[in-house]
């Protein structure tokens, strides 16, 4: 028996509603309505439960506005888990009402078939130029006309290959110290491979032989978060079976939303399905992100080149307050000799993205990232690392709106171009 | 809702600040309190969000002209039901107004607009060394306009007082869309009645408050902190008062009973003994010098009592430690029962003692759980019942216990409620306290100031 949609009154009425979530909402921070804070979205859920209420396009919408960023979560007095109850809202609203048509297409179709996604995206590549034109200091591009997307929205372009097609499925090294398997996630497959190119450098340095494993698809969390949560469990069957069959000490992510999804939230969405549950919390307890995996190896900060930069860091939500990585990139970035960190003022504040969230709501969201990026900016950081591809985006999106020469990336890139300073010292960044 | 009213409601705060849809609506429904509304007929026809004084005078003008009820709110942490939607009204919400308009170090006081966050304000003022105490729980969130309007209190409260010390000055929208202004930037002032302190602690009955002048002082320089453990709860309570006898004035002075240290220690893990009676929290502040003195003679108190345990904070991070025990209270218990009621009937300090063993009386004859946390040292008790509101059974007795710590509370020379307000959660009991003549003075001064009783119907006075 799969959860009922009631059965989450429980959860539901632990809300005292205090009203501490609005304090820390990124969306309330801007629309300040009472029914988009953490307290009024439980309270709407709560008024479907008791029947008050109908899953109207009111309602559908005052749900689609929440970050899933969980800052409500931890600072919550009652501990009531209001991204569990808004993502069950979700799921509720799919099963009543269904996905919209173009939703449904990419969840059931696209990222769900790898052959499919991948051909997509290879021959999107080809296509993109007609579309979109370079951003500015060389980082993303912008739509070149209306594209139901905002034309000031800068994305980051398709890259020439996907990553897989980069490297070949087993990556030796010399008296390996161990063996992981690296889960790539889309975002590094087909945009980023840069830091998908970094983590393998960085590993090969540390003597740890990867595997990528071929038959890895989407994570599936763009497709739970969404509401859709069959085909998100086909999804996660999918990945646990291919994750497992590897003989591998860790299963290594380097973004913080695969890196739940695939240590804790499978384990969730397949509690109904015992043998796979199982499966799930085996795959689970071997899930490490990129950071963890790097501060346990030893000597990893030996051989490291010279950085002169001023570099901050963005705490990605999923990583910060899903898989409690804090201190790891933290610590990788201090150990990099000349390079200055400076903390922000509030580096764990979610950056608008929000995976989908950032293309329905754009205008919000990029309100939201204008919060974050006055905050890099106080820091005067030549150089903004980050843990999620998904920020990285948003975040160059944000910078480039407001004429911002901030480079930005992940934690494994900034560690990747330590280690290459140390052979050809004084890199230009 | 009138559409003619909507539109020129939306001509006064412009179209994206004004809700009226049902998903919104259903949001100002409720606040931080217990009383629950009812969406078939208490759905409000309209939120507004005014930006200046000038549009919340054209707004009561209006709905005085309309004789439509108007629900003034800040942040919407009322723990007494008085920021509720109570039918086809106007849910007033002040938090666009929060800008810091002034910081007069020469003449110690802040001027704020009512949306401004109590703890923004605070951090904003102890930057330049100064200090605003009052600190409700909900410093984090809630608003200077809802802080006045409920003369909000907190631990602190022992040793600095209430909001109603510190404001000395309002601007005020009357009901009829006049604007007056009370006070000023004195703290000598005796010119007329003292409109200021009538409109603190009014609960949005009289006037919608859209300026506030409040008195700062100097920032204290240290603080010291310790915790001490008794193995019965009357033991601590006794210290309380020995503490206070003795001429010594902690800035807080924190309560803990057992149903609260055994589930903060299973929730935080601080090194309570479980089977310890009573915790007392104790911090005092001043002048670093005379701190050490203090906390000696404190901790002699303690120990005469029967403290089985005592901790002084030696660093900051120790101080720290000693308050998570506090700050963790809320959660630690509300995951014994779903529903968590917080009642804050306060007694004279000395009545402590009988206060508790009372409620603990009362627990035990309608079998329920009432966990007790309290400001000890200015009397202020937080009874909280720890039930589910999904169990009607229950819930009634729930409710005859409640009515039995209101009358015990009158009888010890208390008041129904410390900091909370009376609202609409405890509007019926208001006469066991003030009596009917002086509820009848109050009413007619809220009919003098509000003729169409348009401002909060139903808070105080019932429906």
């Amino acid at each position: 028996m799969e959860r009922s949609f009631a059965s989450w009154e429980k959860e539901v009425i632990r809300c005292i509603r205090c009203g501490a979530c609005q304090n820390v909402c990124p969306v309330f921070k801007e629309l300040q309505a009472e029914s988009t804070v953490a307290r009024g979205r439980v309270k709407l859920i709560l008024g479907i439960i008791n029947q008050d209420l109908d899953i109207t396009s009111g309602f559908i919408d005052k749900m689609s506005l929440c970050l899933m960023c969980k800052a409500c979560v931890p600072n919550c007095p009652s501990g009531v888990q209001v991204d569990k109850l808004v993502e069950a809202a979700r799921k509720e609203i799919v099963e009543q009402k269904g996905l919209s048509p173009l939703k449904g297409m990419i969840f059931r179709f696209v990222l769900k078939n790898r052959r499919v996604f991948n051909t997509g995206m290879r021959t999107g590549r080809l296509f993109q130029g007609l579309l979109f034109r370079k951003g500015p200091s060389g980082q993303g591009m912008l739509p070149r006309m209306t594209l139901g997307i905002d034309k000031r929205r800068l994305l980051s372009p398709l890259a020439s290959k996907p990553f897989k097609s980069l490297y070949p499925e087993i990556i030796k090294v010399p008296n390996a110290k161990m063996r992981v398997a690296f889960f790539t996630g889309c975002m590094i497959n087909y945009i980023y491979t840069d830091t998908g190119t970094a983590v393998i450098n960085v590993l090969k340095q540390n003597g740890v032989e990867v595997v990528i494993p071929a038959l890895q698809n989407c994570c599936g969390a763009p497709v739970r978060i969404n509401g859709d949560y069959k085909t998100a469990q086909e999804m996660a069957r999918a990945n646990i079976d291919v994750l497992l069959k590897e003989e591998v000490n860790a299963v290594v992510v380097a973004c913080g939303t695969c890196g739940l999804t695939l240590k804790e939230e499978y384990a969730e969405l397949l509690a109904e399905d015992q043998t796979y549950a199982d499966k799930a919390k085996q795959l689970g307890s071997k899930v490490k992100d990129f950071t963890e995996l790097v501060v346990d190896l030893e000597g990893f900060q030996d051989k490291m080149g010279s950085l002169p930069l001023k570099v901050t860091y963005h705490d990605p939500c999923h990583l910060v307050r899903g898989l409690k990585v804090k201190d790891q990139p933290r610590q990788i970035i201090k150990s990099i000799p000349g390079v200055a960190f400076q903390e922000m003022n509030k580096p764990d504040t979610c950056c608008g993205s929000g995976g989908s969230f950032s293309l329905y709501h754009y205008e919000l969201s990029t309100k939201i990232n204008d919060n974050k990026v006055n905050d890099i900016d106080q820091t005067g950081a030549e150089v903004l690392v980050t843990g999620c591809s998904a920020c990285r985006m948003h975040l160059i999106d944000g910078l480039n709106r407001q004429n911002l020469a901030v480079k930005v990336m992940h934690t494994a890139q900034l560690l990747d171009m330590a280690y290459r300073a140390k052979v050809h010292p004084i890199e230009k960044v | 809702m009138k559409p003619e009213v909507l539109k020129l409601l939306t001509a006064i705060v412009g179209k994206d600040n004004i809700y009226t849809s049902l998903e919104d609506l259903y949001c100002y429904t409720y606040d931080a309190s217990f009383v629950k509304a009812d969406i078939k007929k208490d759905l409000a026809g309209v939120a507004v969000y005014p930006g200046s004084t000038a549009e919340v005078a054209q707004i009561l003008k209006l709905a005085n002209m309309e004789k439509i009820p108007v629900v003034p709110r800040g942040a919407g942490s009322n723990v007494s039901g008085g920021s509720i939607s109570i039918g086809d009204c106007i849910v007033l919400v002040l938090k666009r107004m929060n800008r810091i308009l002034e910081l007069d170090r020469k003449n110690l006081i802040a001027i704020v607009e009512p949306g401004v966050i109590t703890g923004q304000l605070q951090s904003e003022v102890e930057r330049v060394g100064l200090f605003y105490p009052p600190d409700p729980a909900s410093l984090a969130f809630s608003t200077m306009g809802g802080n006045v309007a409920e003369c909000a209190g907190g631990p602190r409260g022992v040793k600095y007082g209430v909001t109603r010390d510190y404001v000395i000055g309002l601007e005020v929208v009357l009901p009829t869309g006049e604007i007056i202004n009370t006070g000023g930037r004195t703290i000598k002032n005796v010119t007329g009645y003292d409109m200021t302190k009538l409109f603190t602690g009014s609960e949005g009955t009289l006037g919608v408050i859209t300026k506030i002048i409040v008195k700062l002082i100097p920032l204290p320089d240290a603080k010291s902190t310790m915790m001490a453990v008794f193995p019965e709860i009357d033991q601590a309570c006794e210290t309380v008062s020995e503490i206070i006898a003795g001429g010594l004035v902690p800035c807080s002075l924190e309560l803990l009973d057992n149903i609260y240290i055994r589930n903060i220690e299973e929730y935080a893990k601080v090194g309570l003994p479980t089977e310890a009676g009573a915790v007392l929290l104790i911090e005092v502040d001043g002048d670093s010098e005379v701190l050490a003195k203090q906390i000696g003679q404190i901790e002699q108190i303690c120990q005469r009592q029967g403290a089985v345990q005592i901790r002084i904070a030696k660093t900051k991070a120790e101080a720290e430690e000693l308050w998570r025990a506090r700050r963790s209270a809320f959660a630690a218990v509300s995951r014994v029962r779903p529903t968590i009621i917080g009642e804050d009937a306060t007694v004279p300090r000395s009545s402590i003692p009988a206060a508790v063993r009372r409620i603990q009386e009362i627990a035990a004859k309608y079998n329920i759980i009432i966990a007790i946390l309290g400001h000890a040292g200015d009397g202020n008790l937080h009874a909280t019942i720890l039930t589910d509101e999904r169990d009607r059974e229950e819930m009634r007795r729930v409710e005859q216990a409640i009515e039995e710590i209101f009358a015990a509370t009158v009888e010890l020379g208390g008041s129904l409620s410390g900091e909370h307000g009376i609202g609409r959660a405890k509007s019926k009991f208001i006469t066991l306290q003030i009596g009917e003549v002086g509820l009848e003075v109050q009413h007619r001064i809220k009919l003098a100031l509000d003729p169409n009783n348009i401002l909060n119907p139903g808070v105080m006075f019932g429906v």
